[in-house]
């Protein structure tokens, strides 16, 4: 407990001296507001948009989106990604296909996205899938060729059908690899979301960030990469990296870094 | 208990990149009896491996028959256990519900099969280890559970396969005396794949030698049970047969 204390403490700390160099430092110049704006706007700007609603608004479509695209593409990336593991045939028609579509994973489909599913939920959402399905289907497949042949062997002689092979030993082995696939995946996600919503849609953090511009409400843009990057942080911390521990570490199958 | 039974045995084996062939097993016939030790000993390269991974089912074999209880075997099946060399414990798994998982495969409700793992693991001296994860364990405890978890599933044949190389010295021969004691208890058929001529004979009722894909030869041990290091290094007996085996794995 202690430890963890300490560790969150060196955690914030960086980011500690830069917002007390933002309270204290920048207000001694004059710097135009249409260019950055002071701490104190920025948490006024909070202040409003919380009161207001709309603050909560753009998160929550954003968060959405992020979880159904998120949930789709692992739903259906494991089942591939195991598919190939354990078919050659599979994992050679596959593969090319998957290193073709894993570098326009992304933003690349926003355009024709918008024109298959229109603004808004579906072609964001989309977007997110894209980017989360790939890199998880290639990880499960990684996950599952790094299983040792003889545990497959041991389940195999020990009587293990091909459900139990795939609930007991195929899943729980590429697990380390499919959790490391989800986590990069989301951060792509997460950046692939916010520039699709500045072009797709009419509610969500990108879109409150392309239209606070318009208006040079700098104190608005600031406030929406601060939550941003403070949403990522907790996914990762609060969601993932628990994840990780109650199971593969525990397991001893990777060390924390 | 069952015996096995091996009939003109071949395995060759096909590299489909380059095109070349290779003769791992030539001719191999030999009969385990059910209840009977067999150890198979072996230079490096000489198809220990392809043996023991064509019985459990896990390698096809170009010729011959490989019977239990005189049925043929098709593919891994839990009457023939295994004891592999890198242990192969599921590490997503307690120690418990590894050497529990033999029997929920058969279908055992759980707290029976938990019983049994735990009877298991108390012959082996792991009862403390039971909610470990096998990470958290010695390379030498780790195997200790590698066969008790082949034995929880009562095999009627237990195949190792040089499952001791792996540990120190020391602990080694812990293990080889555990594993004579374990046996004279449950009697099991068991063929023991080493390239150790001191393990082979400590351990077997009948030392295989095998060479070059071929047997050159099969030499009784009568030494008493349960076997200790202690005793069998004062015992000319077991000096003799060293000695003898070990000129014919040379010979190779
Ligand atoms: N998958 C394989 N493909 C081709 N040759 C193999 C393969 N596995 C083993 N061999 C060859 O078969 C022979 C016997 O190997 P192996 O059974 O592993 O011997 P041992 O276990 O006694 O050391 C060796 O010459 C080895 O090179
Ligand atoms: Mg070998």
């Amino acid at each position: 407990m202690r430890r963890r204390l300490e560790t969150t403490a060196w955690f914030m700390a960086p980011f500690a001296v830069i917002l007390a160099a933002w309270a204290f430092v920048l207000p001694l110049f004059e710097v135009n507001p249409r260019l950055f704006p002071q701490l104190s706007q920025v948490i006024e700007a909070a202040r409003e948009t919380l009161a207001d609603g709309t603050l909560i608004q753009h998160v929550g479509a954003s968060l959405v989106r992020v979880a159904v695209g998120t949930t789709l593409a692992i739903v259906l990336a494991v089942p591939l990604g195991i598919a190939m593991g354990v078919s050659p045939v599979i994992s050679t028609f596959i593969s090319p296909l998957l290193r073709f579509f894993s570098v326009l994973a992304g933003i690349a489909w926003i355009p024709i996205a918008t024109l298959w599913f229109g603004y808004g939920f579906g072609a964001i959402t989309f977007i997110i899938f894209n980017a989360v399905f790939f890199i998880v289907t290639y990880n499960t497949l990684l996950g599952v060729s790094t299983i040792p042949m003889p545990v497959r062997n041991a389940a195999l002689s020990l009587g293990a059908g091909p459900l139990v092979m795939l609930t007991e030993v195929l899943l729980p082995g590429a697990l380390p690899n499919i959790v490391t696939g989800i986590r990069t995946g989301l951060g792509f996600a997460w950046r692939g979301l916010i520039a699709a919503e500045m072009i797709a849609t009419n509610v969500g953090l990108g879109y409150m960030l392309f239209v606070a511009r318009d208006f040079y409400r700098t104190e608005v843009i600031v406030l929406g990469m601060v939550v941003i990057g403070v949403l990522w942080l907790l996914i990762d911390r609060l969601v993932l990296a628990p994840l990780e521990r109650a199971t593969i570490e525990r397991w001893g199958m990777v060390q924390r870094a | 208990m069952k015996g096995l039974t091996l009939r003109h045995l071949s395995k060759t084996y096909f590299d489909p990149y380059s095109g070349t062939r290779v003769d791992a097993i030539h001719d191999v016939s030999l009969q385990v009896e059910a209840g009977e030790f067999v150890s198979v000993v072996g230079p490096s390269g000489c198809g220990k491996t392809t043996i023991l991974n064509m019985i459990a089912g896990f390698l096809p074999h170009s010729g011959g028959d490989i019977l239990v209880g005189g049925k043929p075997v098709k593919g891994p099946g839990p009457d023939r256990g295994v004891v592999f060399q890198s242990f192969a414990l599921f590490p997503w798994k307690t120690v418990l519900d590894n050497v529990a998982f033999g029997p929920k495969m058969r279908g055992v409700a759980r707290a029976e099969r938990e019983k049994i793992a735990r009877e298991y693991l108390a012959i082996a001296g792991l009862s403390e280890a039971a909610g470990r994860y096998p990470s958290e364990l010695s390379g030498g405890m780790q195997q200790r559970v590698g066969v008790v978890r082949a034995l929880a599933n009562d095999p009627d044949v237990l195949l190792m396969d040089e499952p001791f190389a792996s540990v120190d010295a020391q602990t080694r021969m812990t293990l080889q005396e555990e594993l004579t004691r374990i046996w004279a208890e449950k009697r099991n058929t068991v063929l023991f794949i080493t390239h150790d001529v001191g393990e082979a004979v400590f351990l077997a009722d009948r030392v295989v030698v095998l060479t070059k894909g071929r047997v050159l030869d099969e030499i009784k041990v009568g030494l008493p049970r349960p076997r200790k290091w202690d005793d069998a290094n004062k015992d000319p007996e077991f000096q003799r047969l060293s000695a003898q085996v070990l000129e014919k794995v040379r010979a190779a």
